[in-house]
């Protein structure tokens, strides 16, 4: 008798050895059928369903990890039947799958840092490493550090526990650590591609993609019109919050790439969009959004009525705009509180801030709130000005409508209403509008624009209307955002602009990725560490003058911050089985949600972490701890739905039994199990 | 004269073991002996009580309580047994034995099941002695093949090829178990044939091991069942005893040892390989077949399962010959087949029929027909894996083909009948709650899939459901039938499919207009008082125990939606009809 059968798999002829099952025979000629709970060490066990084929002349699918083969049989494993099968297994199991691929950190974040691995490395005390994480994303880490809004931290799911990581004061501190010791962590650059972009803006947007497009070997040329690059960071952003020494070398890093930056250059003045489209095989448009938004009042135009961006830039420039005793700023924003501590350090005496809402709807960052206070602005909440008033063309004051909070829009933010008849007027020698900011569309006149303005540029790809023509930032779609964002869309614009120069397409595909849904309860177990603050200058001192304010973490400070993080994402992602194969069948992780099943963090076996919310009952550690390690510590207990993999004997020191071979470990096809 | 109690463990839940205490005295004086049999099967009529003069039936009485004691010890001194004929069987009612056929059952509810010699006397052990004294074994399992006996566990498959599966494995130990983990809700038709017939089972055991050449045998009984296990271990020390059980059976140089192991109530270990694990003291987990117990089964031996009804049939096969049981059913189900009839049915018990009868005839001709008077809705033929058919299907033969066409199986043989006023939804939830239940949590089909089917079902018969609903479920049923590991979850859907097959519009009715037709879903009921019928005789409003009910002595009282809980006992009080639900 023959040792071998013959056999077709997926319209391959196959010769296998007898006794082989399905799977490992097609393993052995180049096919893979997916399996969760299979090792090939180990007898099959059949619980994940996922190795399941179609065999010809078969009603019913075959487990491939255990039915052998035979001679003439004729397996299909990415049938209809078969992928059906799979697909409906690995909704089953991402249904009642609790846990983080990702952190929500990272997440949150518009650009995707992965914040989870950089504040392990600062935990560590591994700088560079850290800067280096940090900078394939962010170019600019110590500045981006400094003044982002910090998505990130409001993600953190450590204010379950007390309050968020200081995931962005660790991010400058990290930057910091390298740059103070004179080193520059720098990206490698590829081979010249003899092809170059021309980037329109050298703000947050356009430096970020002339660093990723430098890196692919492209020449690579920033076109600004202010003095100096930085952008919005640089004329936006006070000192006082950003100091532009520390702007400046990480802006001499990219430059040290070998990017081509040149000021003072203004299109449709300086030089025209059609020339930098002939001069380049592609063109990014990312020159921001740098005019001030009026809020449509009577005596805007009076003399001392400055726009919030313009006063701020004016400030950046060293010109010390007019602004007399007493000053207010319109607007709740980031921008408002920017303007009216500016303010503050100009030497006017009364600064007030008017706002139609109260505290709890304004929009800036409440630390920026709460030091401005600090520093003796004034809040008038629930005010708007009426109207501007004037004698000689100058500001004398303004005419406030006082408001009360009306029924809760849409987004949930309660809208301000007017309260008839009632007024006050404010004696001032300037007012400064933080309302918002737009793009200006002179010079791109041939880019299709949104309704309000703005460049149309793909959500996905960032393509405008003329071909290898890209916009980003600010100055598109929906207009003036947080640095963040401008960098993340960026540092896709220029993902597809290299493609774009390559002449390739990138295809189309959001990964499925499991994301947990939590409540405080599920943090009780975590012992309170509250979060480090940030060392500051007193307010007395700090309001006169515009050195930095935040003096910095020590290492110390940063090292034990770090500590805090809870690494929600989990340790697994990029190993992981489960995952690989549901991104692979498109599965909807929430399709078939339900109750999860009970799980645990169990520390017992000192040795290693469990996580049973990832537990899929493949059985391998079971088999694993009993098979190969030849302990059978763990065992299946409970039934059914609660069924969880637990050590049999619950009494037993296990310590004192556990072998620590971390065989267990090894095989979990999931994060379930962490070495420790 | 003799009297004969009947004391299976649902005649003794009925009073038997009462009336034997109170006849014991009343006749004590008398030559009248006193015996128990085991269950006749007639559920609707226990306690049954026969009186016989040797081995002639005199007088079948029913529904008898201790307090007709008297009465019969009366009439039984008197020798004038028309004394209790207000306690005799009605001819309606004799109905229900007579259109039986009895194979499986021939001798239940008629012999003593705690006495061999009563066995004996009945023609025991004949079989055996006849196997024993000139068959082969590949005669027996040819007379099987002849027979057309299918496994009676609810797969149907051919019997005598498992024996030869087993009978040809390679191995020196060969093992034989009886699989009487009988789970299925509303199925006793094994219960009954142990607690019964035990030695039926054993003679059956005894000429299948000698088939497949196995020297040791197991019965694995739910340790629900402990009459069974009784009256099985005393039917296996007496076997010993005279030489049918052991070493050197009947004095030939066949051995085989019978075991009782006693299963810790785990529904799956009704899977063979589950209840292989189980029986060798591992957690009750299904294993993957290939390979079949037939090659590795218990402890990796060689091993043949069937389940109780099967091997009681085997004894009657081989005394009678294989042909006369293929004589009778149809053409791909030979034999007869034991169903345990229940629900709203007039008269519920164990009915043994020949194969090829139409359900309208056992639910009808011998069950009677549906209780109070209500409209029949559906039967639900095979537990928790089967599924239901709908009135219209009332004509369907009872055939492996036949039955598994409309979507049903024929399963191990429970056959619940619902009327009118049963929720299909609800029917499948409950299925469906005793699956997941049940679910060993071994595979992902089955751990998850039968849980998102319960919730999903809950969520429909509580008001929640949403367009889509039904589809999800139709898609989640059909992965989870081709993707479970062993038949639980396989055929977990099939109350679920069938359900939505038959009665889709009941489905619609609660997700789109959130009304349960059938008026039991409680959360989609509502309670209102009629102001016309009502009298005002307040008698609900003191019944209600949340307070909802409100009005004054003689006026129509008012129930406050917002607070009833749909209990239904103001209706239940209602004397005037005047409470309906909407």
């Amino acid at each position: 008798m023959s040792d071998t059968v013959k056999l077709i798999i997926d319209k391959k002829e196959i010769t296998a050895e007898k006794g082989d099952t399905i799977l490992l025979a097609a393993k052995k000629n180049g096919i893979e059928i997916p399996n969760l709970c299979y090792l090939k060490e180990m007898s099959p066990y059949g619980a994940c369903g996922m190795c399941v084929v179609e065999a010809e002349g078969s009603p019913k699918l075959l487990r491939a990890c255990s039915q052998k083969v035979s001679e003439g049989m004729v397996i299909n494993t990415m049938g209809e039947r078969a992928l059906k099968a799979r697909k409906i297994a690995l909704e089953l199991i991402m249904g009642d799958h609790k846990g983080d691929c990702i952190g929500p950190c990272s997440l949150n974040c518009p650009a995707h840092t992965d914040c989870q691995k950089y504040v392990k490395e600062i935990a560590d005390g591994d700088y560079k490493s850290a800067v280096k994480t940090i900078k394939e994303v962010i170019s600019l880490p110590a500045s981006i550090g400094r003044v982002c809004p910090h998505p990130c931290e409001t993600a953190c799911r450590r204010q379950h526990v007390e309050e968020p990581v200081s995931i962005a004061y660790l991010k400058a501190f990290a930057a910091d650590e390298v740059l103070k010791n004179g080193e520059h962590i720098l990206p490698e650059v590829k081979a010249p591609s003899e092809k170059s972009v021309g980037i329109i803006g050298g703000g947050p947007a356009g430096l970020s993609a002339a660093f990723r497009l430098i890196q692919q070997g492209h020449a690579v040329t920033v076109y600004d019109k202010m003095p100096k690059m930085g952008g919005m960071l640089r004329y936006g952003i006070p000192e006082y919050r950003l100091p532009k020494k520390v702007l400046d070398t990480e802006i001499a890093e990219i430059e040290s790439l070998g990017v081509k930056m040149i000021n003072n250059c203004t299109i449709g003045k300086d030089i025209t969009f059609e020339e930098i489209k002939e001069k380049h095989d592609a063109v990014l448009v990312a020159n921001g959004a740098w005019k001030s938004s009026s809020i449509r009042c009577e005596g805007e135009s009076l003399e001392g009525v400055f726009g919030g961006i313009d006063f701020l830039r004016a400030a950046a420039l060293g010109e010390k705009p007019a602004i007399g005793r007493k000053t207010a700023i319109v607007g709740g924003g980031n921008t408002a509180m920017d303007a009216c501590r500016t303010a503050v350090r100009l030497g006017a005496e009364e600064v007030s801030i008017i706002y139609r809402r109260t505290r709890d709807e304004m929009p800036a960052e409440d630390i920026e709130i709460e030091e401005a206070m600090e520093e003796g602005v004034i809040f008038r909440f629930l005010t708007n000005p009426a109207e501007i008033l004037g004698c000689d063309g100058r500001v004398t004051g303004v005419k406030l409508q006082v408001m009360t909070l009306g029924e809760p829009d849409e987004r949930g933010r309660r809208s301000p209403v007017p309260v008839e008849g009632e007024f006050i007027t404010l004696e001032l020698d300037s007012i400064i509008i933080a309302a918002g900011q737009k793009n200006d569309p002179a010079g791109f006149e041939m880019l299709e624009t949104t309704k309000r303005g703005t460049i149309l540029a793909d959500e996905r790809t960032f393509a405008t209307s003329i071909p290898g023509v890209f916009a980003a930032g600010d100055t598109t779609n929906d207009g003036a955002s947080i640095a963040i964002k401008a960098i993340a869309e960026a540092n896709e614009a220029a993902k597809f602009i290299d493609a774009y120069l390559d002449g390739i397409e990138i295809p189309h595909k959001k990964p499925v990725i499991s994301e947990r849904e939590v409540t405080d309860d599920m943090f009780t177990e975590y012992e309170k560490h509250p979060r480090i603050k940030m060392p500051q200058r007193a307010p007395e001192d700090r309001r006169n003058d515009f050195t930095e304010i935040n003096l910095g973490f020590t290492e110390e400070n940063a090292r034990e911050e770090a500590t805090r993080c809870l690494s929600c994402g989990c340790h697994d992602y990029g190993h992981c089985k489960l995952i690989k194969y549901a991104d692979e069948y498109c599965t909807d992780c929430k399709k078939l949600k339900g109750e999860y099943h009970k799980s645990f963090k169990e520390e017992k076996l000192e040795v290693i972490l469990r996580d049973q919310g990832k537990c899929i009952l493949c059985g391998l550690c079971v088999r694993a701890c009993e098979d190969i390690a030849k302990q059978g510590i763990l065992g299946l207990v409970g039934r059914g739905f609660d069924t969880v993999i637990k050590p049999e004997f619950r009494n037993i020191d296990i310590k004192s039994i556990c072998a620590d071979c971390k065989k267990c470990a090894d095989v979990c096809p999931t994060g379930a199990l962490k070495i420790l | 004269m003799r009297i004969v109690i009947g004391e299976g463990s649902c005649g003794i839940a009925a009073g038997a073991g009462k009336v034997h205490t109170a006849l014991t005295e009343a006749l004590r004086g008398t030559d009248a002996s006193i015996g128990i049999a085991g269950c006749i099967g007639m559920c609707f009529l226990e306690p049954v009580v026969d009186i016989y003069d040797g081995k002639t039936l005199l007088k079948r009485l029913v529904k008898v309580s201790a307090d007709d004691a008297g009465a019969i010890a009366k009439a039984v001194k008197n020798n004038d047994l028309s004394a209790v004929s207000y306690l005799e069987i009605s001819e309606e009612d004799s109905v229900f034995l007579k259109k039986q056929t009895r194979i499986a059952l021939r001798r239940c509810g008629l012999i003593d099941p705690e006495s061999i010699d009563s066995y004996l006397e009945d023609g025991g052990y004949n079989a055996l002695k006849k196997v024993l004294s000139g068959m082969s074994p590949e005669d027996v399992i040819e007379e099987i093949k002849t027979s057309g006996l299918a496994g009676r566990g609810g797969a149907g498959f051919p019997t005598w090829f498992k024996w030869n599966a087993a009978r040809k494995s390679e191995g020196e130990e060969k093992y034989l178990i009886c699989n009487a983990d009988e789970g299925d809700p509303g199925a006793f038709m094994d219960r009954a044939v142990i607690e019964s017939d035990p030695h039926a089972l054993i003679e059956g055991m005894l000429i299948a091991a000698y088939a497949i050449g196995a020297s040791k045998a197991f019965v694995y009984v739910r340790a629900e069942y402990p009459l069974a296990i009784i009256r099985l271990q005393k039917a296996i020390n007496e076997a010993t005893e005279r030489g049918l059980l052991g070493d050197s059976i009947l004095g030939t140089d066949f051995t085989c040892r019978l075991k009782i192991k006693a299963g810790a109530g785990a529904f799956v270990c009704g899977e063979e390989t589950a209840l292989i694990e189980s029986l060798e003291g591992k957690r009750g987990m299904p294993r993957l077949k290939p390979p079949f117990p037939a090659e590795k089964g218990y402890e990796n031996k060689p091993s043949n399962i069937n389940n109780v009804e099967t091997f009681a049939n085997v004894s009657w096969i081989i005394e009678n010959g294989g042909e006369a049981f293929s004589a009778m059913g149809t053409e791909n189900s030979k034999g007869t087949k034991v169903f345990a009839l229940t629900g709203k049915i007039k008269r519920g018990g164990l009915v043994e029929i020949p194969m090829g009868l139409t359900l309208r005839e056992v639910i009808y001709d011998i069950g009677g027909g549906i209780r109070d008077n209500k409209e029949f809705k559906a039967v639900q033929l095979g537990g928790p894996s089967g599924g239901c058919i709908p009135k219209e299907l009332l004509d369907t033969v009872i055939d492996y083909k036949a039955l598994s066409a409309t979507g049903a199986i024929m399963g191990s043989g429970g056959m619940v009948v619902m009327d009118e006023g049963t929720c299909m939804v609800n029917m499948a939830r409950f299925f469906l709650d005793f699956t997941t239940k049940e679910s060993c949590g071994k595979c992902v089909h089955c751990r998850i899939g039968t849980k998102r089917m319960f919730e999903s079902l809950t969520r429909i018969t509580e008001g929640n459901g949403k367009e889509g609903d039904i589809e999800l479920l139709t898609e989640l049923c059909e992965g989870i039938r081709s993707g479970a590991l062993c038949g639980l979850g396989q055929t977990a859907p099939n109350p679920v499919l069938t359900t939505i097959k038959y009665f889709r519009n009941e489905y619609e009715a609660h997700i789109k207009e959130k009304k349960c037709p059938a008026g039991e879903c409680a959360a989609l009921r509502q309670f209102v008082i009629d102001p016309e019928k009502c009298k005002g005789c307040t008698l609900c409003s003191k019944k209600c125990p949340v307070g909802a009910i409100s009005g004054s002595v003689k006026e129509a009282h008012i129930i406050d939606t917002s607070k009833c809980i749909k209990c239904g006992q103001c209706k239940e009080v209602c004397r005037f009809g005047a409470v309906e639900i909407r």
